[in-house]
């Protein structure tokens, strides 16, 4: 039996998930190659001589594993708004098309041998945001023209271009050489590399701005999880919400993917996992989701960081890996508990 | 008495098919309870959502309380009438008191958090429903009975002065369907609420509703209105239905029920 969504207890519930991420960054800024004693690290500086313990934590690690908070936050984030706003549990942020349109952007990005960069971007990250934020515009439209099931069309629209832009993706890469198939493979995998501060800032105020915006569109996203109509009999004006939840959850989406490449499962298995333990309302949904996301791709990119050490895998892979048992698992957990009349 | 619903000269057809209302004006008066009858597909689905605001008419006023529905706000709408489908999937398992609660989503505070009145409002209508002790189970778990009873508390728990049904006792034994027609007649009764419910039930029908309105096979030219003694005649019914009828009456109660075939050849 759960109990009655109120602000103190989501209070409660979100202070105790961040205090969850913030022991586990900590926990995976310390685990590496190299040992790092955190006396090292917050040493006196001594003018002229660098800290290595220093250097390996905050440099290396620490922007590493903000990077993965990053990008776990806004996957699972927006995994949860998808599935909610299209009624379909097998969403996932990706399931609009806005993988492959990265993926074809970067493709594109990677043939052209393109050098320039922009704020510091590499073009592959580039033209992967734009890619991706075209692609949903795409679908959108088409799914608007489909008819007045609005979901199910956005849903056909959204396969149509999966397919259509992975059949492009297929054709570029058999006119490509095996240097600029490498590049893009290894980007299509999912990858967490160090990115600069201004990154970092840049990045983590547009995906944390994007939850806190989610997060007040929360009640109506419980509405529209049941019909449109429903939802307008309630108050609701539909459409204007969901241009909103779907602006958001692209935009956080597309600047994930810009980082890190496509990063499987995270979107789909965390908000599985949140309302199989704390229920489907989104108030509580939305932020916590944005909170474990990040919890588990910060430990997932510490696996890949470690496992094959000095050698890394793709983080893609480990929570693929992962993630794929365990959804395995709450799936049948899930089943039976709805199938029943308990 | 107060009109709820102004209907003046409504002229509705979807896109490339038949007209189905033809210049059609009614009234209803507040605190009623309206039957909407009619064979399939002769738009009794599409009069509640044309009613609803939902579905906007080619020509014609649809008046609530004097206003425009498709002038009105989709919240100010809510405030004054609440609406309850037929047979709602649920793709995530809210509980029952989670579904509840959403009537409340046009009054939440700056958080999007239910009040304490919001929260009396929800108890007050699991409790007329008697759905209180299904307060915390998922709403897929429930029976069709619990979950219509559900979602008519949801719409109790909207407060508003109107109340549309599409056929409430759809799937429903006899026990419930006699439990939810007893329900919405209590509601009228106690709260003065208006009440449209589309029903199949021509017995159901006379015994609650003070009208009822019979929607013909055709252009939609075929509506009729008025106290379900006098629409529901069985030559009416005959006609409308296309379906032979056996009327029997036994005091001041009239019961019609359909003739197959196979009975008219014994």
């Amino acid at each position: 039996m759960r109990s009655l969504l109120t602000p103190a207890r989501l209070t409660r519930i979100l202070l105790a998930g961040l205090a969850v991420l913030l022991v586990t960054m900590l926990g995976c800024c310390l685990i590496g190659t190299e040992a790092v004693s955190l006396k090292a690290v917050f040493a006196p500086q001594i003018p002229g001589h660098s800290n290595p313990d220093y250097e390996i934590f905050v440099r290396i690690r620490l922007a590493r594993v903000i990077l993965a908070v990053i990008v776990g936050s806004a996957l699972a984030c927006s995994g949860a708004v998808f599935q909610g706003l299209l009624r379909n549990p097998l969403a996932d942020p990706y399931i609009l098309g806005i993988s492959s349109g990265a993926g074809l952007g970067a493709m594109i990005a990677v043939m052209l041998g393109i050098q320039w960069t922009l704020w510091g971007r590499s073009p592959i990250a580039v033209f992967a945001f734009v890619g991706a934020i075209g692609t949903v515009a795409l679908v959108w439209s088409i799914g608007r023209v489909a008819g007045k099931y609005h979901v199910t069309g956005l849903l056909l629209a959204g396969v149509v271009v999966n397919a259509f832009f992975s059949a492009l993706i297929m054709f570029l890469t058999s006119l490509a050489n095996s240097s600029q198939i490498q590049t893009t493979l290894f980007w299509l995998m999912g990858n967490l590399t160090e990115e600069t501060w201004d990154v970092l800032w840049f990045s983590s105020g547009l995906v944390w701005a994007g939850v806190v915006g989610l997060f007040f569109l929360a009640p109506k996203l419980n509405a529209i999880c049941l019909s449109d109509s429903d939802a307008r009999s309630l108050g609701i004006n539909v459409m204007a919400m969901r241009v909103c939840a779907f602006g958001i959850a692209a935009m956080i989406t597309a600047v994930a993917v810009s980082l890190s490449g496509l990063i499987g499962f995270v979107g789909l298995i965390i908000p599985h996992a949140i309302r199989l333990i704390w229920g489907p309302d989104h108030r509580l949904l939305i932020p916590l989701s944005a909170i474990t996301g990040g919890t588990f791709l910060v430990l997932a990119d510490t696996v890949s960081r470690v496992l094959v050490a000095p050698a890394q895998l793709p983080v893609g892979v480990v929570t693929a890996l992962v993630g794929g048992p365990i959804f395995m698992g709450l799936l049948i957990r899930y089943n039976s508990r709805l199938g029943g009349k308990g | 008495m107060e009109i709820q619903w102004d209907i003046k000269r409504l002229s509705f057809a979807y896109k490339g098919q038949p007209v189905l209302f033809d210049q059609l004006s009614f009234s209803l008066e507040a605190g009623t309870f309206s039957g909407v009858a009619g064979p399939n597909g002769v738009g009794k689905t599409t009069l509640i959502h044309l009613l609803g605001g939902s579905l906007k008419p080619q020509t014609g006023l649809i008046l609530l309380e004097g206003q425009s529905v498709h002038r009105m706000s989709p919240s100010d709408l809510a405030s004054r009438l609440a609406l309850v489908r037929q047979h709602v999937a649920m793709p995530f398992g809210f509980t029952v008191q989670e579904t509840v609660l959403m009537a409340r989503i046009a009054h939440l505070d700056w958080r999007g958090f239910e009040t304490q009145s919001d929260r009396d409002k929800v108890d007050e209508a699991l409790c007329l429903t008697e759905t209180q002790h299904l307060a915390h189970r998922s709403v897929n778990s429930l029976s069709g009975g619990e979950r219509q009873r559900v979602f008519i508390a949801r719409a109790l728990a909207q407060d508003t002065p109107a109340l549309i049904l599409d056929e409430p006792t759809n799937y429903l034994d006899l026990k419930h369907q006699v439990a939810v027609y007893d329900l919405l007649k209590r509601i009228q009764i106690d709260q003065g609420k208006t009440i449209v419910t589309i029903t199949h039930d021509m017995n159901m029908a006379m015994q609650y509703c003070d009208q009822v309105l019979l929607l013909g096979p055709g252009n939609g030219s075929e509506v009729v209105m008025g106290p379900p003694k006098e629409v529901l005649t069985s030559e009416r019914i005959e006609t409308v239905f296309g379906v032979p009828i056996l009327s029997l009456t036994q005091g001041d109660r009239t019961i019609v029920a359909p003739m197959g075939q196979w009975h008219l050849e014994t």
